[in-house]
């Protein structure tokens, strides 16, 4: 096993209350008796994981789920309420927008300080302005405040310094948005020839595409607390999955089961690859066979229709069809039911979070009467864009 | 991260500090020369002409070169304190991004005011010489060593205001009139043996009196060794640096969440 550079051991952080002057008093007295104050807000808890020489490591969640402040504890801006960290190496970190930079002062002071700050003396600063200069490529603007500058140069300066640096470990937060295309695919290129080299890296990214081009391993934050941690594709493609259903659910939040009281035609069960509605969720890999059965119950006796969709958590229809459209009939069954069973044997849907609907027609095919659904998630190594694996092959 | 690199940080920090002094004045580091003169020309004219103020009997010169001899190092302490009770709050935004230990901030801020107020120390004493008044130069190496001493006690009470100012806004507000009346109540302006004798007593507890009288009996009365009242000196400054690192170590870690 390669150096280990980093690692967290149950950490975790609590952020004192100090809204009324009586509780920064108080919060005072307890710091300087104790070392640490009650009643704090906890934003951080039980987080666990390690960071090898050569490795990749995203961190993922919605906003608000305590990545920044893990960011800071990992740097060592800020200290942890509870839980051991342990670092190894050199580390430099690329947070938020000219982190540590002057205003007043111009670029050049700027990078001299910013220099220092990770540990580069003076002269070996001069051996390597050439570089760094030529990184940034802001021309003359070096000689101008910061305050002059656009977001976007001042982030060119960060990175440049950073990247003659050449850490041990980089730690980077959302800054490589900032840049423009042309700067930021450089970043992109100079991270991904770093981690070739035997770079290691820590990202913050709200972009799963970055994350999945970067990253090897990936934790998934929420509410402060470790959700998954593991291989970048099944953390990401989970977390998104999650982050759909949750907008899906926002949006809509009826379409559960729409059984309205004079309903005649439904559907009493529905399985994917065995897992009923109430059951946990199927996980598939892409490729993998998909069994959906059903089973109706008709009133009269009739031979219903049943009509089965797969749409994306979010509702974007993926694909669907009945048993009527391919004159298919359904045969009852020695307890009356109408059992169906649609089987996909190498389902082409892209890794993603999907719902399997079942809808239980009028044996006409007019009208809909009953709907069961139930979730699945697909997952697989791949960085193919769009809901389906088209057929396709690559001439040369 | 390795500890040692980070003081490599202190030089550059304090001329970032002074730098900042000098970056919005015309007349840069003429400036240097030109505040301490014109500041000791506002004494001379108040105190030599408006209250005619005379020295202790037993001394023959102007009062503004015994005034001033006094005036200088106590400038370095009291605005070092309050730049430096302000070095955390006001680097806000450093400590948030960058990992560098604290004390560095206080440090350097401190440091650049002592470094200004030295220089100024300097002209002071030499446009003092220059009018005529004999300063006696052979103390100038015990005086040294009490600059470094009152440097040292400035230190350790700066790191200790940094620190809990953080956590109480108050001290911002009470500081410079506390800072004031700690002059008024310090042998700058005034012999000791105007006191009155109640008073005399009590100023066996103001530790800035000892400051004063061993400098100007460097300066004055050609002491260059240090005896047995420099011990005290020596004793307080160490404890107050002491006293100083432990609670800013105590204090700092929680700094981030109360700023």
């Amino acid at each position: 096993m390669s150096r280990l550079l980093l690692s967290l051991e149950n950490i975790g952080k609590v952020y004192p209350r100090t809204v009324r002057p009586g509780q920064r008093f108080s919060g005072f007295w307890q710091v300087l008796r104790r070392g640490e104050f009650e009643n704090g807000i906890c934003v951080l808890d039980g987080i666990d994981f390690e960071v090898r020489a050569g490795e990749s490591f995203g961190i993922i969640g919605a906003n608000g789920a305590g990545k920044s402040t893990l960011l800071k504890i990992i740097t060592g801006v800020l200290a942890p309420s509870h839980g051991a960290i342990k670092r190894q190496g050199t580390s430099a970190a690329l947070l938020e927008l000219g982190a540590g930079f002057d205003p007043e002062y111009t670029g050049l002071e700027n990078l001299h300080m910013n220099a220092a700050f990770l540990g580069l003396g003076r002269s070996e600063v001069e051996e390597k302005l050439d570089d760094i200069l030529a990184f940034a490529d802001i021309g003359e603007a070096i000689h101008e405040p910061v305050k002059h500058y656009s977001s976007g140069m001042v982030v060119r300066l960060g990175f440049a310094v950073v990247a003659v640096v050449r850490p041990d470990l980089l730690i980077t937060d959302e800054v490589l948005a900032v840049g423009d295309e042309s700067f930021q695919k450089k970043c992109i290129r100079w991270i991904e020839r770093y981690l070739a080299d035997g770079g290691t890296l820590l990202m913050v990214s709200h972009s799963m595409y970055q994350v999945q081009k970067l990253c090897r391993q990936a934790l998934w934050l929420d509410a402060g607390r470790a959700r998954l941690q593991g291989d970048v594709f099944d953390v990401t493609q989970t977390y998104l999955a999650w982050h759909e259903r949750r907008s899906a659910r926002q949006v809509e939040g009826e379409a559960q089961r729409r059984t309205d009281s004079g309903s005649l035609y439904t559907v009493e069960d529905l399985q994917v690859n065995g897992a009923g509605p109430d059951q946990a969720e199927t996980v598939l890999q892409l490729g993998d066979r998909l069994v959906v059965e059903t089973r109706l119950r008709s009133p009269d006796g009739r031979s219903p229709v049943v009509s089965v969709g797969i749409v994306r958590v979010d509702g974007t229809p993926v694909y669907g069809l009945s048993n009527e459209q391919e004159e298919i009939a359904l045969a009852v069954d020695n307890d009356g039911f109408f059992p169906a069973r649609l089987v996909f044997d190498r389902l082409a849907l892209l890794p993603g979070g999907y719902i399997v609907r079942a809808h239980a027609l009028d044996p006409e095919g007019l009208r809909v009467h009953d709907t069961l659904e139930v979730p699945f998630t697909v997952r697989g190594r791949t960085r193919e864009a769009g809901l389906v694996r088209l057929e396709h092959r690559w001439e040369q | 991260m390795k500890g040692g690199h980070w003081w490599g940080l202190l030089p550059d920090l304090v001329r970032r500090e002074i730098r900042n002094r000098l970056i919005n004045t015309s007349s840069g580091w003429l400036w240097l020369i030109v505040s301490p003169l014109l500041l000791l020309g506002v004494y001379a004219f108040v105190f030599g002409y408006i209250f005619n103020a005379r020295v202790p009997d037993n001394l023959d010169m102007p009062f503004i070169a015994w005034l001033a001899v006094g005036l200088w190092p106590w400038l370095a302490f009291s605005e070092s304190l309050l730049k430096g009770s302000q070095s955390i709050l006001n680097n806000a935004s450093l400590i948030s991004k960058v990992a560098l230990p604290r004390e560095l901030l206080v440090l350097s801020s401190q440091s650049a005011v002592f470094i200004l107020h030295l220089f100024g120390y300097g002209v002071v004493l030499m446009t003092i010489q220059l009018t005529g008044t004999a300063l006696t130069w052979q103390g100038l190496g015990y005086v040294t060593l009490l600059m470094v001493s009152l440097y040292l006690f400035a230190v350790g009470l700066g790191l200790i205001l940094a620190a809990v100012q953080v956590f109480l806004r108050d001290l911002e507000q009470v500081l410079p009139t506390f800072l004031m009346f700690w002059f008024f109540m310090t042998p700058i302006l005034y012999p000791p043996d105007l006191l009155p004798a109640a008073m005399a007593d009590w100023m066996v507890i103001n530790p800035m009196s000892l400051w004063m009288a061993e400098i100007r009996a460097g300066l004055f009365e050609a002491k260059w060794f240090p005896d047995l009242a420099f011990l005290p000196i020596l004793m307080l400054s160490l404890l107050t640096l002491a006293a100083g690192r432990w609670l800013f170590d105590r204090l700092s870690p929680s700094f981030e969440d109360f700023l």
